[in-house]
Formats: structure tokens, sequence, C-alpha cells
């Protein structure tokens, strides 16, 4: 479950039992006594086995160098990830590694060691990491936390390929099909065609099952709509440009059409409800990585076996894909730092990395641009290649999207939290208001981040 | 405290010299002892409660950082947000029409509870308290599961009846709707426990007089309960109103404040503000707002706690 | 103490005239059909629970048929509970804190009432008001404050910090009853007592404790339940399972958003509410003395 310890003595009796029954000798048990204790706690996982590489990773990390590595798993369900990382920066006490999702490391950069030595050695290694992941995680010129494996997802849709051909008349495998080549329609894959199909999958009874709440799936799902429209709420220099910002109107217009076409208590999903959906056979498509799918798998596996996953639609502007890149960070007031990197750098590396990946049936994104193409995403099945779209591709022609981008951190946090762009959308469809009530409403809640610095 | 007292005046002859001296000893010390003995209690009154209490105040004045003085800018942004308005109205909303229902329903069933013979009753309220004794956390998760979209028994049951589906926690009247049926269900039991202690104290003979003077039914209940206890109705009503008004763990399992912050209550909000998004000071601001309201009913409880240990004299 | 004083029922009433026991047998009816009414929808969400808890997550995952009836009825979800680490821990965290606070509390709440019920001293009037009105002021007034004083105490995610706040939820109200309590004894008993040469150590263990004893399982049961249930400051004070109370742990760490994990889920909140069920169905008439002492003594 989400608690999980495995100390270095655990270990330890594992491989004395090991060498043991190899007929050599152990060494002196003296030398083997671990004397720091690194603490991490890590993002815990949604595909069913995915905390299992992060622990075995931690263990033969903490075997070989002697620490004793302690590792706890924080689920995001009900927001407890975002109350540890508050509760420990009030207490400036707990874990020495924290996981950070999107935004947090720039919240809390002042209270986060610098790690441009680590990640320098890594990109001089690996190559550079995604612009996304960039732009979270280098605050003022600084590294705070390093682009994490575990975690990092893309929300791409996840789509019923039999109720899509059915219901809508598209053949999403053969238009995206498992290797890279576009297929026959790719290039129609956009909002007005998913438009038509939300509207004949709703009919239908089976709606596209898209959160519009105030939980991470919702937020960064809008988001990346709004980026393919083109529209901002707010730009770099932290000026709100929500009046008169007609890509941002057209945006908001066509998510309220959107929404017609879902099932009516979206506006309460959370991060589960649309893997709900998916898995008890009622929605034909989600926005999603694939622990929706992975859990089909084990609980519903007529329902996995009929999976694919495929691109978002690509708007206007292009095609952005909504990414929840998380970090790993070390607290400035952690007392073991230079192991804490250490270990950082370890998970980083592109065996460990693809040990995560694997683990996680292909659902963490490394944030290194050259591991994009580690095998498991051809692989894994059935129906086999249903990921192989799920990682940013050449030929999808995407971005990766962050919501509330290019907005300053310190405001994007709060508009992030506050999930002002679904709640702009919800007070139209929902709540009955005119699409310029509602941006006015933008504008003011906006306005007021940014006076409350 | 050991050493106080422990030579006891001896012999019958000396009783009423050594007993006045026992109790002038007595009112010498008492006072330091008593004091010693409410230390305990003192202390967590000011250090866990009086403290914080003014120390929200201070936090409330600080910028988002906690950096520097803001002076009354968080309650500024707080008054020019409509989220916090409706959490304002929510709130109210939520604690009146919640503790009239349970009121009401609590004095329904207290009557119906007295109505059955003595033997019987032990029973009955045994099963009906029992929405009061579950922690209130765990049975909202219950209640959760009842109204989970994907496989509700609620809706179930109402299509039965041949009712269309209900999207309890999605829309936002029905999701304040069911946050009220959980907070009645697990307080009106309170209400009906009470009523009936009440109903139990209320002489006989009123009624009896009252019967013979042909009074109706709704008469005697007009003219005789309702009077006997309407001291009892003032107080657990106010008692209850603050303890709803700032309820918290309903909200929190059931919508989480959703959708779009609709069915947030000042508590709810204060920690979605204060602690989630890191902004102390901001949701400091917002859980003072309960403080002027819950003032006002904490008069009036005292005020009809102590008109009521007069009437008991 | 006023709910368990049996109302004595109107004997002479029956024998007034035909009509009045027409409507006396009318309202028994009206009376007894409320009650079934009101019992099933008090009763329906604990037994749904327990309905759910005995399936298994492919019969909930089914979505077919009636919700409210179990097809193949299995305990696994219990021995899963039960035997999960995690779970035990939270029990653990649970007891732990409950001990504590409870010792605590009727520590502090039995001298203090006593000092503030026989021994008037300067200003005990007043901090007898300031009690009452302590235990007015909800926790969810206090938490961000707190959040702060006990951040800077180090016991952030800690079951010490909670043993330490949790008092503030108790005492008020114990102190409170107990003063109830103590003060209905008879003056004469302790100038009795006084007499006799008793110090008031002596006074307070010999009589005021065995005479209030009703009271003290009363203040004992709310302060149990009352810390057993507590929500509010372990949701925001304790981040980490290893320190979550039961009714924190089950909430937030057995929810596992994507799996239908109902049956673990509703067999966790069953065995977490049990306790006070327990000690309710056994001492019901102090569980029910303490709750109205608190409004009919005060």
């Amino acid at each position: 479950m989400a608690f999980d310890r495995m100390t270095r003595r655990d270990v330890l009796r594992a491989s004395a039992l090991a060498t043991v029954a190899g007929g050599t000798l152990a060494a002196p048990a003296v030398h083997a006594q671990p004397t720091t204790t690194l603490r991490c706690g890590f993002w815990d996982h949604w595909v069913p086995a995915g905390n299992g590489a992060m622990r075995e990773l931690c263990a033969e990390w903490g075997e070989r160098n002697r620490v004793n590595v302690q590792v706890d798993f924080i689920t995001s369900v009900g927001n407890q990830n975002l109350l540890t990382i508050a509760a420990q920066a009030q207490s400036r006490s707990g874990h020495d590694i924290l996981s950070f999702p999107t935004w947090e490391p720039a919240a809390k950069y002042d209270m986060l060691e610098p790690l441009d030595d680590v990640m320098g050695r890594l990109t001089a290694k690996y190559g550079p990491v995604n612009a996304a992941a960039e732009y979270l995680g280098k605050i003022r010129g600084k590294w705070v936390a390093i682009p994490a494996v575990s975690g990092t997802q893309m929300k791409p849709a996840c789509v019923r390929f039999d109720l899509m051909e059915q219901h809508a008349g598209i053949d999403i495998r053969a238009m995206w099909p498992a290797n890279d080549t576009r297929g026959p329609g790719a290039d129609t894959w956009n909002w007005d065609t998913f438009l038509t199909a939300a509207e004949k999958c709703h009919a239908a009874g089976v709606p596209f099952g898209m959160p519009m709440g105030s939980f991470t799936d919702a937020v960064d799902t809008v988001g990346a709509i709004m980026a393919s429209f083109g529209a901002t709420m707010m730009d770099r220099e932290g000026k709100v440009t929500v009046q008169g910002n007609a890509k941002l109107k057209t945006a908001v217009e066509y998510l309220v059409k959107l929404s017609r076409f879902l099932p009516n208590d979206v506006w309460a999903w959370d991060d589960g409800a649309n893997n709900r959906a998916l898995i008890s056979g009622r929605s034909a498509l989600i926005f999603n990585p694939p622990s929706a799918w992975a859990v089909a798998k084990r609980d519903a596996p007529q329902v996995a076996e009929k999976c694919w996953t495929v691109p978002v639609p690509a708007g206007p502007e292009g095609r952005f894909t909504p990414y929840l890149p998380y970090f790993w960070g070390i607290w400035s007031f952690s007392r073991n730092k230079g192991p804490a990197k250490q270990l950082l750098e370890f998970l980083s590396e592109r065996t460990s990395a693809e040990k995560q990946t694997n683990t996680s049936n292909g659902y963490d994104i490394p944030p290194f641009v050259s591991m994009n193409n580690f095998e498991v995403w051809a692989k894994e099945g059935p129906p086999v290649g249903t990921v192989y779209n799920y990682p940013l591709r050449a030929h999808h022609n995407a971005t990766a999207s962050i919501a509330m981008a290019p907005a300053p951190a310190e405001f994007a946090v709060q508009a992030y939290q506050q999930a002002l762009n679904t709640k702009v959308v919800a007070r139209i469809a929902q709540g009955g208001e005119t699409i310029d009530q509602s941006l006015d409403w933008l504008h003011r809640e906006l306005t007021n981040i940014v006076r409350g610095g | 405290m050991v050493a106080d007292g422990s030579h006891a005046p001896g012999g019958m002859a000396s009783r009423s010299r050594g007993r006045a001296n026992a109790m002038q000893r007595f009112a010498r010390r008492r006072s330091t002892v008593a004091f010693l003995m409410t230390v305990p209690l003192l202390a967590i009154i000011i250090g866990l409660v009086a403290y914080p209490a003014a120390y929200a105040i201070y936090l409330s004045t600080l910028n988002r950082r906690m950096t520097a003085f803001a002076g009354t800018l968080n309650f500024e942004l707080l008054f020019e947000s409509d989220t916090f308005w409706m959490v304002a109205f929510q709130s109210c909303f939520f604690a009146i029409t919640a503790v009239v229902l349970k009121a009401s329903i609590g004095f329904w069933l207290a009557h119906m509870l007295h109505h059955i013979p003595d033997k019987g009753q032990r029973k009955w309220r045994g099963m009906l308290l029992v929405p009061w004794v579950i922690p209130p956390a765990l049975s909202t998760l219950g209640w959760w599961w009842m109204f989970d979209p994907s496989y509700s028994s609620i809706n179930w049951l109402l299509a039965v009846i041949s009712v269309p589906e209900v999207p309890w926690l999605g829309h936002h009247w029905w999701a304040r709707i069911a946050i009220i049926m959980v907070n009645v269900w697990i307080g009106a039991p309170f209400f009906m426990i009470m009523y009936l202690a009440a109903l139990k104290s209320v002489p006989e003979q009123l009624y009896e007089a009252a019967m013979i003077d042909g009074a109706s039914s709704f008469q005697r209940l007009r003219y005789v309960t309702l009077p006997m206890m309407a001291n009892i109705i003032s107080i657990t009503v106010l008692f209850s109103l603050i303890v709803t008004f700032a309820n918290y763990d309903i909200v929190r399992v059931l919508t989480n404040g959703g959708p779009r912050d609709l069915t947030h209550v000042f508590a709810s909000y204060a920690f979605q503000v204060g602690i989630l998004s890191g902004n102390i000071p901001r949701g400091a601001a917002v859980s003072l707002f309960m403080f002027p309201i819950l003032a006002l009913c904490a008069f009036f409880v005292l005020r009809s706690v102590t008109r009521r240990n007069k009437e008991q004299m | 103490m006023s709910a368990s004083t049996a109302g004595a029922a109107p004997k002479g009433i029956y024998h007034l005239a035909g009509s009045l026991r027409k409507e006396r047998r009318w309202a028994l009816w009206v009376a007894y059909i409320s009650l079934v009414f009101a019992a099933i929808i008090f009763m329906a969400p604990p037994f749904y629970m327990f309905i759910t808890s005995l399936k298994g997550s492919g019969e909930i995952a089914s979505q077919i048929g009636s919700p409210w009836l179990v097809r193949d009825p299995t305990l696994d979800n219990y021995s899963a509970i039960i035997f999960n680490p995690l779970f035990q821990r939270f029990m653990f965290n649970s007891i732990v804190i409950t001990l504590f606070v409870v010792a605590l509390t009727m520590v502090i709440s039995i001298l203090a009432a006593f000092a503030l019920a026989r021994m008037r001293f300067f200003g005990s009037q007043a901090l007898a008001t300031g009690v009452f009105l302590t235990y007015l002021v909800p926790d969810t007034l206090l938490f961000i404050p707190l959040y702060q004083i006990v951040g800077g105490l180090g016991l952030l995610n800690s079951i010490w910090g909670l043993i330490l706040v949790y008092p503030t939820l108790t005492v008020p109200f114990c102190t409170w009853i107990m003063i109830g309590y103590f003060t209905s004894i008879p003056k004469e008993l302790d100038e009795a007592a006084l007499i006799d040469g008793a110090s008031w150590s002596q006074m307070l263990l010999r009589i005021f404790i065995p005479v209030a004893l009703p009271g003290i399982i009363a203040a004992t049961i709310f302060a149990f339940t009352v810390s057993w249930a507590a929500f509010v400051y372990p949701t925001a004070f304790v981040t980490t399972p290893d320190q979550m109370p039961l009714t924190i742990g089950v909430v937030s760490q057995l929810v596992r958003a994507d799996t239908f994990a109902w049956g673990q889920i509703m067999a966790g909140a069953l065995v977490a509410a049990l306790p006070p069920v327990v000690i309710y169905a056994f001492l019901m008439d102090y569980y029910i003395a303490g709750l109205t002492a608190g409004a009919t003594k005060g």
C-alpha cells in the first residue's frame, strides 16, 4: 500500500541469506552498519506495481553506498502530497527528498537546495530535458529540483477504439498506429472532429470522461485545450490578459460547447473519476496516462483490450499535450544533502529511468528527450502498442503543455491550485453566467492574486 | 497537599474549636491550592485557545510569504472575491437549514419516543442514536459511496420509484442538499435525546390539566410543551449553530468544496486557502470571519444558560 | 442526567373519555410509524457500508443488480484490512493518542472542576465562564494558528502534536460537566469530611470521585469519543501515514481513487467506528447522560 519501508537492514537480511546460500562468507556486520538515514517521500504511484521500482532502486543504491534509505509513498489523492509539502515547509523538518508536482518547485524555490551540479552532469550525459520541465524546475537561473521520472505523466487521449468506431465512425488505431507514421485522417484529428465525436458518443450513452473539476487531470486538460487555441490568462510579466482576449474567448466558448456532451457531474470529478468511468466501460475516451488502462488490465481485462492511447486533438495554434511533471527536490533544511544528491543522480540515470518506466507499464515519462525511445511503449499490451503514442513522438508534432503557463510561477501556482481555468468554463456551462460575466470574474480573481503577491 | 490538614484535631471536646481552626487553615490555603489545581486548565485555555486566537489575528495581517506586514490587505482581497462571498452565503445557508431541520426532526422524534410505552423507549433510543455515535468522517465516507455517481445506491432506490438519476455531488444545489442531508443525519439524534430529556422533565399534571380544559393536542404542544422547553430549545439550537457553522469533515470528505467552490464553508475554505495553497495569512483571515457569528451565538447561549441556572435555583 | 429519569406514564388519562383513548391509539400508531421510518433512514448508511464491506471488488465493479444486496459474501475485505500493516499502524496511533488524551483530560478536568466547584477563589467564577466559552470555540477556528504553533514546536506530523492539541477539544467540556456533578454533591458531605480531618486530596479521592463516578464515566466516554473521532487537527497536522490516526488514515490513505477498493474502505471505516459503538452499546446510559449533561446542567 502507500506506506512502505525498505530499510537497508531488510535488504541486508535478504542478501545475507543469498550469500549464505551461495556458500560464501558474508562481510563482517560492523562495516555494514549504515550511519546515515536518507528519508525520501516519493509520489504514490497509480499504476499498481509502480512503487516497486522506486523501492528496489533505492534499496539497491543504499546497499551500494551504505546508506539507509527510507522510502515513503505519498498519494496525490485528496491533495495529500500538497499538504505534505506545505507541512514540511512550515515545520522545516520531514523528508530529505520529496516529490513536487508541476508548480511546487517554483513556489518553494527559496527552500530548496540548488541542484545545478547534478543537472549539469546529467545533461552532459543525456542531453537536454524537455522545455516544459526546464521552465518549471529552473527558477531564476538555478535548478531547484530535478525533473523526476516516476510520476511524470502526459495526459493524451485513452480511447475505447471499439466504441469510437461504432458510435463516431473513427478508426483511431488506423489513424494513430503503433509506429512512427500518421495514419489516414490523422490530419483531421482536431478539436472540431473531437466535438462531433463527443456529441455522438454522448448520444450513445458512452460520453467522453473529461473531468471539469478542480483536480489536476481537469486543470491540465483544460489548460492544454486553451493552449491549443492560443489562449493565455496571464503573460510572462504577471499582467492579466483576460480582457479583450479573443483567443481566450474562443477557447472558453469551445469548452462550454464540449461540456454539454460530457457526463453531467464532471464538475465534481476527481482524478480517479475518469479512470473509473473508463474501467467500468461507460466512457469512450478519457485524457489520462496509462494508469486507467493498467488498472483495467487487472480488474476489467475485457475493457483494457479495447483501449488505445493517441495524441490529443490539435487546435488552431497547434497540438498541446497536457503534461504533469513531478520533480525531486532536496529541502534546504536536509542534513544529508550530499547522499541525497547522489541518490537523485542515480535515479535519473538511463537504466534507472527505464526500470521505472517499465515497472509502471510505461506510465513514467523520463524528462530527457534522448530517453523517449524505451522499448516498453512499443511492447506493452494487450493490445500490443496501446501506449505507443503515449510519450511525445516526433510525428505527433505536439508540445507539452503546462496549465497557466506562461504566468510567473508565484501567480501560476495559485491559479493552478484554485483551478481558475476549469471554473471559468463551469460558471458558464453550469452556473448559467454569460461568457463576459465569467471572464470578468476570471479577471478579478487573477488581479486579486497579483495584488496579494 | 499531603501535609495539608494531616493533623486531625483530636478529642470530642475540642471538636468545635478544632473545626474553626481547620476551616481557617483551609480558608487560608485553599485559594492557593485551588489555583494550583486549575493551572493545567489555564495552561490549555491560554496557551492553546486564547493565544492561538490572538495569533490568528496577527497572522491575518501578514503578506502571503509572511515576510511583511500587510495591514488589512487580506481582508480587502477577500471582500473583493466572489468566491469568498459564495463561501459566506453557503456557510450561513448550510448552518441555518441544517440546524432547523435537525431541531425539527429531533423534536418530532423525541415526541414520538415520548408517546410510546416506557419499556420500548430504551431500544428505540439506542437504535436512533447510532448516527451520532459513529465518527462523522467515517460515516460520511459511507454516504460518499452512497452518492457515488457510478454506483449510487440512493439513485438505485430512486430508480425503483422511477425518479431520474440525481447528480448528487456534481451539481452544486444537489451537493449542498447532500451535505445538509448528511449533517442532519448525524446531528438529529442529538436533538432527539436532548428534547426527550426535556420532555420528561415537564410535569405530567400540566398536560392533565390542559386536557381537562379540553385543549387539543396542538394546543397542548403550543401552550404547555413549547414554553416549558423554550430554554433547552434555544440552548441546543444556538449550540448546534456554532458546531454546524464550523463544520469541516462532511465537506472535506463529501465534496472537498466542489463543484466550483460552491459547497465550501468557512472552515473548509480556510483549509483550502491557508494550508493547501500555503497562504496562511489569508486562511487565518477566512477563519476569523467565523468569529463574530460564533461570538454572537456564544453570548446568547451563555445568557440562556445563566437564566436556566437561576430558574433551577 | 434527566434523560435517565423515567417519565411517568399518564395512566389516569386513559379513563377520561373514549375519544381520548382513540386519539391516544392513533398517536401511538403515528409514533411507531415515525420511529420505524426514522430507524430505517438512520440505520441505512451503516447497513450499506456493512453490505459493501462484504462484497468482492468484482461484484462492486460489475454494477449489476441491487447494490443493497450481496450475492457472494466474503470476509476478504476484513482480513485484508486487519492484516494491512498500514491499517494496524493507524489503529495503534489512534489507541495511543486516545489513551494519552483521555488520561490527561480526566486529570486536568477533575482537578480543575473540583477547585472551581468547591474552592471559590479570586476569579473562579470568571474562569468557569471562560471554560464554557472555550468549549464553544470550534477547532476549525484555531487550526491555522495552531498549525504555526505546532510547526514551531517541531511537532507537525507527529502523534505527540495531536496529543498536545486534542485536550483543547476535550478538557473544557469535561471540566464543565464535572463542575456540574461536583456542585450537586451536598456541602454537608465535605463538612463532615473536614471535621474528620480530611485533606483536600483525601476529600477529592474518597468522596468526590466515588460520588461523582457516573459523571466521570460520562466525561471519560466523551473524551474518548471526541479524540477517537477528531478529524480537523489530524488532517491539518499529520501528513505521513505512519503518524495518522484511524479517521484520517481511512479517509486519506485507503481511498485509492483509481481502484474499486470500496469493500476495503467500508470494512476499514466500520472497524474504525467499532470502539465508540461498542462502548456506546455497553454504556449507553452514561453516554446519554454525558451528552445531555452539557446542556441541561450547563
